[in-house]
């Protein structure tokens, strides 16, 4: 048994509240991470999958997310949904979600129950049942999920036509939730293929934090998980998206009582050091009262919102991702006018450095937004699960707040005018349209 | 299946409390793992308040605190909450007004001198108000594209109708115009610090130095009027009625469907809490889920709900269903209440209920935000801080017998109000066999 402590390699973390991992690779490859924090008598246990869409190809699109809701449906031994019962009828609560990069299984349970959880996982990721009756209604479940966060919502369909714009090979193209024909489409025999391939020791992580012992977690996690075979990683080439050359830009039309815009810059992917500047420089834009986004537009009241973002520690994409940058109108301003301002605003960023004050402050929010989302133990194993998942070393959560500290304005600069420029932006602007034109030009799905 | 040992036995934060010289009550709770704090003052006086034809004025005014004190301009104060790394919101709900800001622990005295700054000198600037107003006009008109929120709105407002949660705490598109800075001015004089109002201060602190803090800082001799009893009366009951809210553009229907319920402090309000995590509320355990979700897919997503309150709360079915599946939807819903009232809860639903209830238990206490809210609501509500020691031991002791008698004494299936928002046309002959319809635009 080979045991890393994470700070080994990068000195011990000097953050409160963040424990030092554990970690711990079972022979078919299973990689386990254990921090113990001992403030309540509970635990996070999480299984990280290395599948996202971008594992996906055309014609099966939403596929990993459906699979998702597959993993809920039953085993050899367990009935559908009777996983979530169990655990509940022990005082725990559950869930699942799937991301362009990751699918993540979680259970936060009395810290006594842990040994329930690891089974109960290690039984699906074996033992998974899927037949037709399970699959049928929950094809269903995932169309309405679909109409709920994309074709009813606000703004839903007019995002999933920026990531369809601004990418044009890699599969960040495509929603997570997959597109409809293909939902419609996708088979059992989909399904078991993509349980075959990506549901194995060696491309999960478990991550284990709370009121436990770690050494006592690892026997646990090898006592359920040691027996299963290793299998070859999943060899897939995932297309790379080439270089943006020139704006691009789309109407959408819907029916909605406000216009707005949507914009996106392609950045970098997770573990490229351009992305702690660019978070920076989002929160100089959009985070708080005092920032320029709202003083310039939303307390004028010439948006109802203004925003810029592209995720935070540890939802940064693997892959090259998209700063987004959006715009709510009022109806005191024209679309037109508010989208020039808003990059008249972003220009200066490019052109100005920031002074020390402002500097110190987003520094500041950002080590502060940091250390709250430390409060749950679920939150601090998502840090350690999704940066093993999608930058390939859990380790470098320690770096983020030494990150921060180390941004100058001269990097705010350097990073504005690399990614922010019109050539490497995307638009889609929301035009609001009348029942009857709405109804002209087709249904939506 | 055994849930094993007693889950739940793991030991409160300790909440220590005070009453200083001025009459308020003071709650600090250390939290030491994480250097941040979570500072709450509550006013026991919310939306409820809100004189007729003024919706909205309550929790304009909370807004308005934070846009600019005697000491300083909107601008300067956000810029000061901003660069100490803090947030700050202010709103008021139906029974209570709350100024939160939450930063770190390391500017203890600095935070708490802006919240004294924010609640006792505030300058209620007529530009800043007029610019909140429209910022809050443009809000409401964007929030028409969202069903869900028309949904859950129109359901309160006409759940409630004659009584003084009759509107949003947000106001409408008709109450907020008129409003005047003026009268904002004159609601928080009349209001300020009532008896009843109390500070909350959870995270990296002792309590001592914070009672100590306070003692010697707070204003003294203040005390606004208080909103007296407010006895609050149900609407008499009607039958079975549908409000349908057409939305031809929308696929998917939002149905809300319910009644009004019993106060958080109601001896029936455990009982209740326990049926209905086996009827609506226990995510995959719940009848509901495993009927409307897993057997016939018609839903992502079902919940029933009653929503704590010092007076009675609404008690609401809430999900959304392809427009096809609309009436169908509704109709297993109450097939699955009548089911349940009819057979009640099985040994082991109870078991697992309980289980759920006591294991999951420490987990509401695990942020500082958390914390504070459990607090608050005992207090606002009139439970007394032992409700959250006994809360487990309570819950396990609740019978079948009292479930039953809970879910006849309060659940009440002939008397559901159904709002929809959707493509009413598709199925307004179908709800028509329900009982009354309404359309609305």
């Amino acid at each position: 048994m080979t045991v890393v402590r994470s700070s080994a390699s990068i000195g011990k973390s000097e953050v409160r509240g963040l424990p030092e991992f554990i970690e711990h690779r079972l022979a078919n490859g299973l990689r386990v991470l254990v921090g113990e924090v001992h403030s309540l008598p509970v635990v996070s246990y999480q299984v990280h999958f290395a599948a996202g869409s971008r594992y996906e190809r055309p014609g099966i699109t939403g596929i990993t997310h459906l699979f998702e809701h597959m993993m809920f449906k039953g085993t050899k031994e367990l009935g559908p949904e009777e996983f979530s019962r169990i655990i509940q009828a022990n005082g725990g609560t559950l869930n699942a979600f799937t991301t362009t990069d990751n699918t993540s299984y979680y259970e936060n349970l009395p810290a006594a129950k842990l040994e329930l959880a690891v089974r109960l996982e290690a039984d699906r990721l074996e033992n998974l049942r899927l037949t037709p009756e399970s699959l049928e209604p929950e094809r269903e479940v995932v169309r309405s999920e679909r109409k709920l966060r994309s074709v009813n919502s606000p703004f839903g369909l007019l995002i999933e036509q920026l990531f369809a714009l601004a990418y044009e090979q890699h599969p960040y193209r495509w929603p997570v939730i997959g597109w409809d024909p293909d939902l419609r489409n996708l088979t059992l025999e989909d399904c078991r293929e993509y349980y075959r391939v990506h549901y194995s020791p060696p491309n999960a992580v478990v991550v284990v934090v709370g009121d436990v012992a770690a050494d006592e977690v690892l026997r646990t996690v090898e006592k359920y998980y040691g027996h299963m075979a290793s299998q070859p990683l999943p060899r897939l080439t995932i297309p790379k998206e080439k270089s943006q050359r020139g704006e691009k830009r789309a109407i959408f039309k819907k029916v909605s009582q406000v216009a707005a815009f949507f914009a996106a810059f392609h950045v970098p992917g997770i573990t490229h050091p351009d992305l702690i500047p660019l978070q920076i420089l989002c929160a100089v834009l959009s985070a708080g009262r005092s920032s320029r986004f709202f003083e310039k537009f939303e307390k004028p009241g010439k948006a109802v919102e203004v925003r810029a973002e592209m995720g935070y520690p540890p939802f940064f994409t693997m892959d090259p991702g998209l700063l987004q940058i959006y715009a709510i109108a009022s109806p005191s301003i024209s679309l037109d006018t508010l989208e020039r301002e808003v990059w008249e605003e972003v220009e200066i960023l490019g052109q100005e450095l920031l002074s020390p004050e402002e500097l110190l402050k987003v520094k500041k929010q950002s080590r502060s937004y940091f250390l709250q989302s430390l409060e749950t133990m679920f939150f601090k194993g998502l840090l350690a699960g999704l940066y093993q998942v999608r930058a390939g070393d859990f380790r470098l959560l320690h770096t983020i707040l030494p990150s921060y500290e180390a941004v100058n304005p001269d990097d705010v600069t350097r990073v504005a005018r690399k990614y922010l420029r019109p050539e490497n932006r995307t638009v889609v602007s929301l035009q609001p349209v009348s029942q009857r034109e709405h109804e002209e030009l087709g249904e939506v799905e | 299946m055994s849930a094993g040992a007693k889950s739940w036995a793991f030991s409160l934060p300790t909440i220590a409390s005070l009453i200083i010289k001025s009459g308020l009550k003071v709650y600090a709770v250390q939290r030491p793992e994480l250097p941040l704090l979570s500072l709450h003052l509550i006013i026991p006086c919310g939306a409820e308040a809100d004189p007729p034809g003024k919706a909205g004025l309550s929790n304009l005014l909370a807004e308005m605190l934070t846009l600019g004190t005697k000491k300083r301009s909107a601008s300067q104060l956000a810029a000061e909450v901003d660069g100490l790394g803090a947030t700050l919101s202010a709103s008021s709900v139906w029974n209570s007004t709350s100024l939160h800001i939450f930063g770190l622990s390391e500017d203890f005295e600095h935070l708490m001198n802006l919240l004294l700054e924010i609640y006792f000198q505030p300058a209620f600037p007529p530009e800043e108000f007029e610019q909140l107003k429209q910022r809050r006009i443009a809000a409401l008109v964007q929030q028409k594209d969202e069903s869900q929120i028309i949904a859950d709105e129109r359901f309160q407002e006409i759940l409630f109708r004659e009584t003084p949660y009759d509107h949003p705490v947000y106001g409408t598109l008709d109450s907020l115009p008129p409003l005047l800075c003026e009268e904002c001015r004159e609601f928080y004089q009349r209001y300020i610090l009532p008896a009843g109002s109390f500070l909350v201060v959870v995270g990296d602190l002792q309590a001592e130095p914070c009672f100590r803090w306070v003692e010697a800082n707070f204003p003294s001799g203040i005390q606004g009027q208080s909103l007296g009893a407010g006895e609050f009366s149900a609407p008499s009951r009607s039958g079975v009625r549908s409000i349908l809210i057409d939305r031809p553009d929308l696929t998917q229907s939002q149905i809300r469907l319910g009644h009004i319920g019993i106060p958080h402090a109601h001896p029936d309000y455990l009982p209740f809490e326990v049926m209905n995590y086996i009827l609506g509320a226990g995510g995959f355990s719940s009848r509901l889920m495993q009927k409307i979700r897993s057997e016939l897919g018609y839903t992502y997503g079902i919940r029933g709900s009653l929503e704590p309150r010092k007076h009675a709360g609404p008690f609401t079915i809430s999900t959304f269903t392809p427009t096809e599946t609309t009436y169908s939807c509704v109709q297993e819903i109450f097939s699955v209440i009548r089911s349940f009232m009819t057979h009640g809860a099985t040994h082991q639903e109870r078991e697992e209920a309980i289980h759920f209830l006591t294991g999951s238990y420490p987990m509401k206490f695990e942020t500082l935000s958390q914390v504070a809210q459990r607090i608050l609501q005992v207090e606002l509500h009139g439970l007394g801080l032992e409700y959250l020691t006994i809360y487990p031991d309570r819950v396990s002791t609740i019978t079948l017998e009292e479930m039953a008698r809970s879910a006849r004494m309060h659940l009440h299936p002939e008397e559901m109000l159904i709002v929809v928002v959707g493509r009413a046309e598709k199925f307004r002959r179908q709800f028509e066999q329900l009982g009354p319809v309404e359309m609305m635009a």
